[in-house]
C-alpha cells in the first residue's frame, strides 16, 4: 500500500516538473529570435577557434602533445560540452532575488534545485539539438578527422563524467546566483568567473595541458577542468583509466562540495531576503 | 480555535543609507552607515476562520511585511506566528498548499505565455485532481469575467485583466487562508467594485479566511467587519469597523443649510467650522455638546435644513495617522 502510494506521490512530482519543463520550452518559442541568434553567436565562436587551430597546425601532424585530428576533436568538444554542460537558465536567479520575483517560487510548493534544474535541463538539451547539427554540418563541409574512442569503457566514463559536469555546473552557478541575496553586484562576479574562470580554467580554449606543468597543476586544483577538460581528456582516450577514475572520485567531491555550499548559501539567504518590491 | 495567530512580531530590516550622487556612492564603498528600520513592530493578533480582515495604514506602515510574515516569505526577527498551525517560514508542502498571498504590483503570471499555462502550472504544481480543476476554473473565469483572454499573451493583457488572473492563478489551488496585498490598486472604479464583489463571494462561498490591505477605505468599508490598523510599524486598532468611530472619533459632524447669508465671524460661535460655501456649512462638535449646540442654531440662524452625522470613516483613520505618535 505505502508503495503504492508513493509510487503516486512521485508520479504527481514528476508531472509538476514536466509541466514546468513545457512552459520553460514554450518560452524559448516565444524568443525564438532570440534563441537563434545566440546560437548563431556559439557558432561562429565554434568557427573561430575552429579555424584558428586549423590554422596553427597547418601542415603540421602534430603540436603541443595533440595530434591535429584530436586538437580538432577537443573543439568539437567544446562545443558540444558548451551546450550541454554550460548551458543554464539558473543565472536568472540572481535577477529573480533582485527583483522580488523569486518570492512565487518561494511561496509554491516546489523545491528550488528541482526548479531551476528542470529550467537548466530545457535549456540544455535546446542547446543539444542545435549543437549536433551543427557539429554534424561542420565536420560534413570540412572533412576533417574526428577522433572517434575505441574502447566502449570510454563511451561510459564520458556519459558518466559529463553527467557529473553537468551536475557540478549547475550547483557552482547556483552558488554565484545566491550571492545575490548579499551583494548588487552579481554580474561583476558572473563575468570575472564566466569569461576569466571558466573559459580559461575549464579548459574552453584549448586544453589545460598545454600549458607549463606548474600553471596546468594549479588549474587542475580548482574545479573548473572538471568541466570541459577532463571529460574531452577521457573521450580522446589521453588519459589512463587510473587517472580518469582519480578525475572522477575529485569531480564528485567537488560536486558535493559545491552541493552542500548552495544548500547552506540557500538557507542563509532566504533568511536574509527582503522580497522586495510590492 | 483561531487560524491565525500573531505574538509580539516584529521585523526589523537592516538598510544602509547612501547620500546622493557620485560622492555618495563612493562614500558607501569605505563606510557605510545601517540603520534599523522597525518595519513591524510587536504587533500581536488573531483571526478565527472565515474573517474577513481589513488591514489598514499609509504607506510604509508595516502592512505588507506583515503579510509576508505571515505567508512566510519573511522571517520574523522575533515573535511567534501560527497560520493554520504551521509556522509560516517553515514553508512545509502542506502549508504552502492551503495558502495564497497575492500582491497587486507583483505578477506570478508567466509574463511571456497566455494565463492558461500558468493555471495549469499552478494545477499541478498544487496537486489538484482534474475534476476540481475544471470546476473551480470554470467558477473563477465565470465570475471575473475573463474567458476571452485566457489565451492572450500575459504581457499584452491591460492592468485589470491582468489582476484578475493573477487571482484566478493564486486560487486554483482553494486556499483556506488568503492574504491579499492592495489588490484593488490601478484599478478603475468599476473594476475595483466587481474585484470586491469576488472577494466577498469567495469567503462567503468558501469560507476561507481573507485579509486584506488597501489604500483605499472603499475597499475595507465595502468588504471587512472587522479591521486591523498598523501605523509606523505598530498595531493601534484591532477590533469592528464600526467601533473606529466610537473610539477615535470625540465629535460629530453638524452640517447646515442656511435660508439667507449669515456673517462667516458669527457661525465661529457655534463651534468648529469644517467648511463653508454658502448655503452649506458643516462644524464638527464634540460629543457631548451635540443636543445644546443644536439647538442654540436652530434658535439663532436661519436654517433651511439641519443634519447630524458621524465623521466619515476615511476622515477619522486619516486624523488617527497625523495626529498622532503612538511610539
Amino acid at each position: 500500500m505505502r508503495i503504492l502510494s508513493e509510487t503516486y506521490s512521485s508520479v504527481k512530482t514528476m508531472r509538476k516538473y514536466l509541466t514546468l519543463a513545457k512552459l520553460t520550452f514554450e518560452e524559448y518559442f516565444v524568443y525564438r529570435l532570440n534563441f537563434l541568434l545566440w546560437r548563431f553567436r556559439s557558432f561562429i565562436s565554434f568557427l573561430t577557434l575552429l579555424f584558428f587551430w586549423l590554422a596553427i597546425y597547418g601542415n603540421k601532424s602534430g603540436f603541443l602533445g595533440y595530434q591535429k585530428s584530436q586538437m580538432l576533436t577537443y573543439v568539437v568538444g567544446i562545443a558540444f560540452l558548451r551546450g550541454i554542460v554550460l548551458g543554464s537558465r539558473s543565472v536568472d536567479l540572481a535577477g529573480q532575488v533582485r527583483s522580488g520575483e523569486l518570492s512565487k517560487v518561494i511561496l509554491a510548493p516546489l523545491k528550488i534545485f528541482q526548479f531551476w534544474f528542470t529550467r537548466d535541463l530545457v535549456d540544455k538539451s535546446l542547446n543539444l539539438i542545435f549543437t549536433l547539427v551543427e557539429i554534424a554540418l561542420i565536420i560534413s563541409l570540412l572533412k576533417f578527422p574526428f577522433y572517434l574512442p575505441k574502447n566502449w569503457e570510454t563511451y561510459f566514463c564520458f556519459v558518466v563524467f559529463v553527467l557529473l559536469s553537468m551536475f557540478l555546473y549547475f550547483f557552482l552557478s547556483f552558488v554565484l546566483s545566491l550571492s545575490a541575496f548579499w551583494t548588487e553586484d552579481v554580474w561583476a562576479a558572473r563575468w570575472l568567473f564566466g569569461i576569466i574562470f571558466l573559459e580559461f580554467f575549464a579548459g574552453a580554449f584549448f586544453p589545460i595541458d598545454v600549458l607549463p606543468k606548474t600553471l596546468a597543476g594549479i588549474i587542475n586544483l580548482t574545479p573548473f577542468p572538471y568541466l570541459v577538460f577532463f571529460p574531452l581528456k577521457i573521450w580522446l582516450e589521453q588519459i589512463t583509466a587510473g587517472a580518469a577514475l582519480k578525475a572522477m572520485v575529485i569531480c564528485g567531491l567537488w560536486l558535493l562540495f559545491f552541493y552542500w555550499l548552495a544548500k547552506f548559501l540557500w538557507q542563509k539567504g532566504i533568511k536574509n531576503y527582503g522580497a522586495y518590491g510590492g | 480555535m483561531a487560524i491565525v495567530q500573531v505574538r509580539n512580531l516584529k521585523k526589523y530590516f537592516q538598510v544602509h543609507k547612501k547620500e546622493p550622487g557620485l560622492v555618495g556612492s563612493i562614500k558607501s564603498i569605505f563606510s557605510r552607515k545601517y540603520e534599523t528600520v522597525r518595519a513591524v513592530d510587536n504587533v500581536s493578533f488573531a483571526l478565527e476562520e472565515g474573517e474577513l480582515v481589513g488591514f489598514i495604514g499609509p504607506n510604509g506602515a508595516g502592512k505588507t511585511t506583515t503579510l509576508k510574515c505571515l505567508s512566510g516569505l519573511l522571517y520574523p526577527t522575533s515573535g511567534q506566528i501560527s497560520v493554520l498551525n504551521h509556522t509560516p517560514s517553515e514553508r512545509q508542502t502542506k502549508f504552502l498548499k492551503q495558502i495564497s498571498l497575492i500582491m497587486g504590483q507583483k505578477n506570478q503570471l508567466w509574463w511571456d505565455l497566455p494565463p492558461i499555462e500558468t493555471f495549469l502550472l499552478n494545477k499541478e504544481i498544487y496537486e489538484v485532481p482534474d475534476e476540481q480543476y475544471q470546476r473551480t476554473l470554470n467558477e473563477l473565469v465565470k465570475l471575473l469575467e475573463v474567458e476571452e483572454i485566457l489565451k492572450i499573451q500575459v504581457r499584452k493583457l491591460s492592468l485589470g485583466q491582468r489582476m484578475k488572473c493573477e487571482l484566478i492563478a493564486a486560487l486554483i489551488h482553494n486556499p483556506r487562508v488568503l492574504f491579499l496585498d492592495e489588490p484593488t490598486i490601478g484599478l478603475d472604479v468599476v473594476m475595483q467594485k466587481k474585484m470586491r464583489d469576488f472577494i466577498k463571494e469567495y469567503n462567503q462561498r468558501y469560507q476561507a479566511t481573507i485579509i486584506l490591505t488597501s489604500h483605499y477605505m472603499g475597499d475595507v468599508k465595502e468588504l471587512c467587519k472587522k479591521v486591523l490598523i498598523i501605523d509606523k510599524g505598530k498595531l493601534v486598532f484591532d477590533g469592528l469597523l464600526s467601533e473606529i468611530t466610537r473610539r477615535f472619533a470625540d465629535s460629530k459632524i453638524i452640517s447646515i443649510i442656511l435660508a439667507k447669508e449669515v456673517d462667516p465671524k458669527i457661525l465661529e460661535a457655534f463651534g468648529a467650522i469644517k467648511e463653508f460655501s454658502y448655503p452649506k456649512v458643516t462644524f464638527s462638535v464634540k460629543r457631548g455638546e451635540v443636543s445644546k449646540t443644536t439647538a442654540k442654531i436652530l434658535e439663532l440662524l436661519p436654517v433651511a435644513d439641519l443634519n447630524i452625522e458621524e465623521p466619515a470613516i476615511e476622515d477619522i483613520i486619516r486624523d488617527l495617522f497625523i495626529g498622532k505618535d503612538y511610539a
